[in-house]
């Protein structure tokens, strides 16, 4: 992102004041609590994600903060209006909500039309946003004849369609081949190039981690974390794969890391081992190994990642998903 | 801001399929209708309840006839009403409306107001074709037609179309009401063709003095400028009574709805 084109559209520096703020958001559904005392604090400028599992109320949330469904209880603050009043700030805020929604009769360009026509948008911002979600050369095809890539990105040149200040994105790349994630990943960096403040969900945690500096973790409708992806990444204990240069002195090592306070965790059979190995550096694993003459085949520092950091501080959660540590494509 | 609404819908109602499906549909009924009328007309007396062909050759002639047809223009309207209503949530086009049009009832208003508009003017053009199929079915059957042009008949036939324009309007509005509600076009056309059709026939037979406060009845007299049960001033505050209820109650229902479609 950059500042000078935050600033313009904001008037202060990324980070110093939030676009999205709530306090105890809740919603239930009869007995069902879907979203539990929620209280975000997206800061302006940012490019957040919105991380969580299948059902931890991410949907609900966005649908709270964009007006379709009535908090049970809480209050916030949406680019300086209030969420219990929508109107007040929802005609700078664009949104793109689960999967892509339009009248599948008419075209590209028409849907778009009635949408600007609906919230008082010059026609004129129609042609620019088909052109920036490169859709222009099928603007006057009729939608139920795109792919699904196309559709996507006609929600994304709907969501475009205010000029917004906040763009609010749930899960975009839902149903997109890898060639239109990457196409989308590559949309939402030049998006908040712009200084957009977007908010994008997802459950896809490597995805986030890609294109976020921001980062709201949550489970089961309550907040786990929420902060700056570098900050919550360099906060991680260090995790190591070790192997000695004889299989016989798995069982020693392991024996002396642990001594040492690290978790080793072996798979039967296997010499390389995963030592978690808080406050210890790679050189200390080497010099306790060398202390006994184990000489070192494998040393490796994993790369600290958002998923890990997200199973780290849902490790005590019993509801199925792999605790921290163990390698997840896709948090489902 | 209920004129951007009504702005919004008309992009849609506009599309050529729906546009050209609903105005050649209402002429082509109300002018098979009108052939129907002209064709089995006995010369004179009462033939089955149509009228003969020296009633029809009078200044309201053509009126009597005609008004006959409501049900079936009421029918299709209420039918097209419901649909647009209840897609949108089929569809799940109501979220990104509401995203651009956050105060639920001036949608609902602009909504209305576009379809209520759109079948009117079906309605005019469907009344256009008829009246001419009429001038042709009348000299086939040898049935002067002078007097309709005279201003009595003129009269007599605008005063008519107003009637079916206003009964139009609230089976539309029942239309977009029932669908708001039932979420669904299939489950609302069914459920609105058949109590027009045979709920409230049913409850006419069982408790006979019921029939004029029934709401499709309410229209179909207001269509008819007054029947021989209920006059046209008693049908018009009754349709107007329940229109008013039924779309109150929708904007309450609308406004404090979650929408999770």
């Amino acid at each position: 992102m950059t500042v000078t084109a935050a600033m313009r559209r904001t008037g202060e520096p990324p980070g110093t004041s939030l676009a999205v703020s709530t306090t105890g958001l809740t919603k239930r559904f009869g007995a069902r609590t879907v979203v539990d005392g929620v209280a975000l604090a997206i800061p302006n400028g940012s490019v957040c994600g919105f991380v969580g599992p299948n059902g931890a109320g991410k949907t609900t949330t966005i649908r709270m903060l964009l007006g379709l469904i009535r908090p049970t209880a809480g209050s916030g603050s949406i680019l300086g209006g209030s969420v219990a009043d929508p109107a007040t700030y929802l005609h700078k805020v664009g949104a793109l909500i689960e999967s892509p929604a339009f009248y599948p009769q008419l075209s590209g360009r028409e849907n778009l039309k009635a949408l600007a026509r609906l919230g008082r948008i010059s026609l004129s911002a129609v042609d620019p946003v088909l052109e920036r979600a490169g859709l222009s050369a099928r603007a006057d095809d009729r939608y139920r004849t795109y792919s699904l890539g196309m559709k996507q990105r006609l929600g994304i040149a709907a969501a475009l369609l205010p000029g917004p200040e906040l763009l609010i994105l749930d899960e975009p790349t839902n149903g997109l081949d890898p060639a239109g994630i990457v196409e989308m990943r590559g949309l939402m960096r030049s998006l908040a190039g712009d200084g957009i403040t977007v908010l994008v969900s997802s459950h896809l945690i490597s995805e986030i981690e890609q294109i976020c500096d921001h980062v709201v973790m949550i489970r089961a409708g309550r907040l786990v974390h929420q902060g700056s992806v570098a900050e919550l990444q360099a906060a991680q204990h260090p995790d190591f794969l070790v192997a000695p240069e004889h299989d016989a002195d798995a069982a020693t090592l392991a024996t002396l890391l642990e001594a040492a306070g690290c978790t080793v965790t072996a798979r039967p059979g296997e010499a390389t081992a995963l030592v978690a190995a808080p406050g210890l550096s790679a050189a200390d694993l080497n010099r306790i190994a060398v202390g006994k003459g184990i000489t070192l085949r494998q040393l490796t520092e994993r790369t600290r990642s958002l998923e890990r950091a997200f199973f780290a501080l849902t490790s005590t959660d019993d509801s199925g998903l792999r605790p921290a540590g163990q390698e997840m494509g896709e948090i489902r | 801001m209920i004129w951007a609404a009504f702005a919004s819908e008309w992009t849609k109602l506009r599309r050529r399929t729906l546009l050209l499906s609903t105005f050649i549909g209402l002429a082509a009924a109300a002018s098979l209708f009108v052939i129907l009328l002209f064709s089995q007309a006995p010369t004179a007396g009462d033939g089955g309840g149509l009228p003969s062909l020296q009633q029809l050759a009078r200044p309201n002639g053509l009126v009597v006839g005609v008004t006959r047809a409501t049900v079936l223009l009421g029918i299709v309207a209420f039918g097209i009403a419901a649909a647009q209503t209840a897609s949108e949530y089929s569809l799940g086009t109501l979220r990104q409306l509401l995203v651009r049009q956050p105060r639920r009832v001036t949608l609902l208003a602009g909504k209305m107001l576009g379809v209520v508009s759109f079948l009117l003017l079906a309605l005019c053009f469907a009344a256009l074709a008829a009246f001419a199929v009429a001038v042709i079915a009348a000299h086939t059957r040898h049935v002067p037609t002078t007097a309709w042009f005279t201003a009595t008949g003129l009269g007599d036939l605008f005063r008519a179309l107003g009637d079916i324009a206003l009964a139009v309007t609230g089976f539309s509005v029942l239309g977009l009401v029932i669908g708001q509600f039932l979420r669904s076009a299939v489950f609302a056309v069914i459920v609105g063709v058949a109590w027009i059709i045979a709920v409230e026939n049913i409850i006419t037979r069982i408790v006979p003095g019921t029939a004029q406060w029934l709401p499709g009845t309410a229209l179909d007299t207001v269509a008819a400028g007054g029947t021989a049960s209920a006059s046209y001033s008693h049908g018009l505050i009754i349709a107007a009574v329940y229109l008013v209820a039924f779309t109150v109650a929708t904007a309450i229902t609308f406004t404090r709805r979650d929408v999770t479609a």
